[in-house]
């Protein structure tokens, strides 16, 4: 512990260092970064609260509370307390202006050493993904030691803008000087500006919620109603089976009296989900397909995933669960419909599996994460069509066909809820839990997927090896 | 006809002028019946020095969904535009009744950028008085250049539409043309239009005309209910059309069904490439979610 002052090496490195900036020592160091091959940088493990229906039982939590909820329990998981960890990051996709320092301030309220940096970081639905693709990079470039990558949100907190009407007589108003000049600018107002501004998922260019895009594309890619229903089902079924085995015990920390996701239906049948109405697509020419039960409903939650160098691991005693190999991010122009607005990650996926010279085929476990069962299926159905492969990926055919047995084994989203910016956290963890306990697969070690869709049309992919 | 050197007129004619003198026009008219002649004003009109405010521009830009660059967009020239094709419109020479003159169409090509820094000449003149089957028609052309030069860097024709004027020498048009079946693709986008569209576009264009205020001003002048404005909606099709038409390029709208406020509007932004894979043209085609109904189509295309 660095009690007297940060210690200009970390409290982590342990080789001497010489006077900072002698000829020598800049020598050594240049030397030294040349002939530094990139690190490894490790998943040490995970922790998240339990996910909660919007307004259910965090309605009166903020993003911080949950944040720090979610830190605390990695931080007691761990051993961390007092600890200067290299940097943590995470953010949140609904954020207040005032949390502009949402991830320091829950680091302030930890029981981390105060000494810790932070940053926010925002990319819709990929930010938890993001965080630890940033945070691993800077990990291999031997920048960092250590580091906490997160993310969180909250429906049920959302901020609430004023109108424009409103900000634009208050924003004049705080620059008028004199009484007349003021009264004249409060006199614009009108009761419509009055009428707060509430988040909404609708992409600001089309006007169209997500619900709606991805109406669009799982019309375009004729996936059936029974077949989102399935992957529904499936993924309540999972889920549930990985609560029953005590999957989660060493993955999430109880909060505010839930100790599971509060969306999992165990008891949940195909008949069930096959009675509920379409909610979106409803206006479009095809048959509307998807439905509260197929599609992910909003949610509160946070997530952590602890990152670290192979040397920081083992000097603290910690678990090495899976290396972070690499990550890709993609984007699509869904503007005027070229592609789906949550399809990125059928062009990400390809491009991250041929630089690391691997094929669908040698991954062991898919965490596709379910925006709507509609948006995987749709994912899937683009790798296995020819045309597909070859005019967009480029290919000789079709990319390939994913082994459903492999797919969100423990349950994803549609069970879990996504608190949009909490999503890759707990992808991330529990993924690094199941590499970490296959072990090797015909003598290497077993490798995971992950693909997050974002809004935006964008998409951030990653890919994980068994330690 | 239009071969002499336009009426310089020495300010901006103001709108709101323009649409009372039209009001007090057709009063006559009612009275004293209409004109004689056939003809349009052999003469255009010309303002000299125009310069775009620049905080109404800002308001402009955000209210249609364009970025706040300092380019004026071709719409807002058209709005700078307007009032000297209304005064042209509001001559005494002038043969058609403004009031419920039905905006048919426009086409507007943006031959080069027009900064809001730059003051412009706009000169405007009416031209082609012909026949349409329910009507008369005509074009109100409008040319804009940067002060003193010579190029014109925008040049815009908007078709209007005085129905149930026939005017004497002007031939019949023939039968009328059926529309085409139409039938409303998958949206790129849908436009929440709130009932304060009009009068919001109102306040950043200047066109007060009363059919796009509220129910009330649109019902004393025989609308059921107020009605966006054409070049609102064309023009943010334009601005959804998005960065791919460069800084030059031919824009054109075909109004058919007027969209009444508050509504959705459905639109569809299809894209057309050359075989190199270079933007050749966007066409768009907005309608009514609810009954299918078109409201208006164009294009934007490379110059």
């Amino acid at each position: 512990m660095s009690v007297d002052g940060q210690s200009v090496t970390g409290p982590e490195e342990t080789t001497n260092v010489r006077a900072a900036g002698s000829p020598q020592s800049l020598r050594e160091a240049q030397s030294l970064r040349e002939a530094q091959a990139l690190r490894k940088a490790v998943v040490v493990g995970g922790n998240r609260i339990p996910f909660a229906r919007t307004g259910g039982a965090y309605t009166k939590s903020s993003n911080q509370d949950m944040l720090t909820a979610a830190l605390d329990g990695l931080i007691a998981r761990f051993g961390l307390q007092d600890e200067r960890i290299g940097e943590v990051a995470a953010g949140a996709v609904l954020k207040h202006s005032r949390d502009f320092n949402l991830t320091r301030e829950a680091v302030l309220g930890s029981a981390l050493s105060a000494e810790t940096p932070a940053y926010d970081l925002q990319q819709a639905c990929a930010t938890g993904l993001e965080t630890v693709l940033g945070l691993g990079n800077k990990i291999r470039l031997g920048q960092i030691q250590s580091a906490i990558a997160g993310g969180v949100d909250s429906a049920s907190d959302a901020p609430i803008a004023v109108s424009e009407g409103l900000r634009e007589v208050l924003l004049d108003l705080n620059r008028a000087k004199a009484l007349p000049q003021r009264l004249q600018i409060l006199a614009r107002l009108r009761p419509k500006d009055l009428a707060p501004d509430a988040p909404n998922t609708g992409e600001p260019r089309t006007g169209l919620s997500m619900g709606e895009h991805q109406a669009l594309t799982t019309a375009q890619w004729k996936i059936t109603r029974q077949a989102q229903d399935e992957l529904a089902y499936n993924s309540h079924r999972n889920l549930a089976a990985a609560y029953e085995a005590g999957f989660f015990d060493d993955l999430l920390t109880p909060y505010r009296g839930l100790s599971r996701d509060s969306n999992l239906r165990a008891d949940t049948t195909l008949e069930k989900l096959a009675s509920l109405k379409p909610v979106f697509g409803r206006n479009l020419g095809s048959e509307a397909t998807m439905t509260a039960g197929n599609s992910t409903p909003l949610t509160d939650g946070a997530s952590t995933v602890l990152l670290a160098s192979e040397e920081w691991a083992d000097q603290h005693g910690l678990p090495k669960l899976a290396t972070v190999l690499d990550g890709e991010a993609a984007a699509v122009d869904f503007v005027h419909g070229k592609d789906g607005l949550l399809m990125a990650p059928a062009f990400a996926v390809p491009r991250l599996l041929a630089r690391n010279g691997l094929t669908l085929d040698d991954i062991d476990f898919f965490e596709i994460h379910e925006a709507f069962a509609g948006t995987v299926l749709s994912t899937l159905a683009a790798w296995e069509d020819e045309e597909f492969g070859r005019t967009r990926l480029g290919l000789d055919g079709a990319f390939g066909k994913v082994d459903r047995a492999r797919l969100n084994v423990n349950g994803s989203s549609l069970a879990a809820g996504h608190p949009f910016a909490a999503t890759g956290g707990r992808i991330v963890a529990s993924l690094a839990k199941m590499l970490h306990a296959k072990g090797t697969v015909d003598g290497r070690p077993a490798l995971g997927l992950i693909s997050v869709c974002a809004a935006g049309g964008q998409g951030v992919v990653a890919l994980l090896e068994a330690h | 006809m239009n071969t002499g050197q336009p009426i310089i007129l020495g300010e901006m004619p103001s709108l709101s002028k323009l649409y009372v003198n039209a009001a007090a026009a057709a009063a006559r008219r009612r009275i004293l019946g209409s004109p004689a002649g056939a003809g349009l004003p052999s003469v255009g009109h010309e303002v000299r020095g125009v310069q775009a405010d620049v905080g109404n521009l800002t308001a402009y830009q955000h209210l249609i969904g364009e970025t706040a660059s300092d380019v004026l967009p071709a719409g807002f020239i058209h709005a700078l535009a307007f009032p000297v094709a209304m005064s042209v419109m509001n001559r005494d020479d002038f043969p058609l009744p403004l009031l419920g003159m039905i905006h048919l169409r426009n086409v507007v090509e943006q031959r080069s950028p027009v900064r809001f820094t730059e003051p412009l000449d706009i000169t405007a003149r009416a031209e082609a008085l012909r026949a349409h089957r329910s009507g008369t028609q005509l074009d109100l052309v409008a040319e804009v250049r940067v002060s003193g030069g010579e190029a014109v860097r925008w040049r815009g024709i908007s078709t209007y539409l005085a129905k149930g004027v026939f005017l004497p020498g002007i031939d019949k048009a023939s039968a009328s043309v059926r529309p085409e079946d139409f039938k409303a693709p998958d949206p790129t986008a849908v436009w929440q239009l709130g009932v304060d569209a009009g009068r919001a576009y109102a306040a950043v264009s200047g066109d007060f005309n009363p059919i796009h205020l509220s129910v009330l001003s649109a019902k004393a002048l025989g609308m059921r209910r107020s009605i966006a404005h054409g070049m609102y909606l064309a023009s943010r099709a334009l601005a959804d059309v998005g960065a791919a038409k460069g800084d030059s390029f031919r824009w054109d709208v075909t109004f058919e069904a007027p969209v009444f406020l508050p509504a959705p509007v459905g639109l569809d932004i299809s894209t057309v490439q050359t075989d190199g894979a270079a933007w050749l043209r966007s066409d768009y085609v907005a309608w009514n979610p609810r009954s299918g109904r078109k409201h208006f189509s164009g294009s934007v295309a490379a110059l």
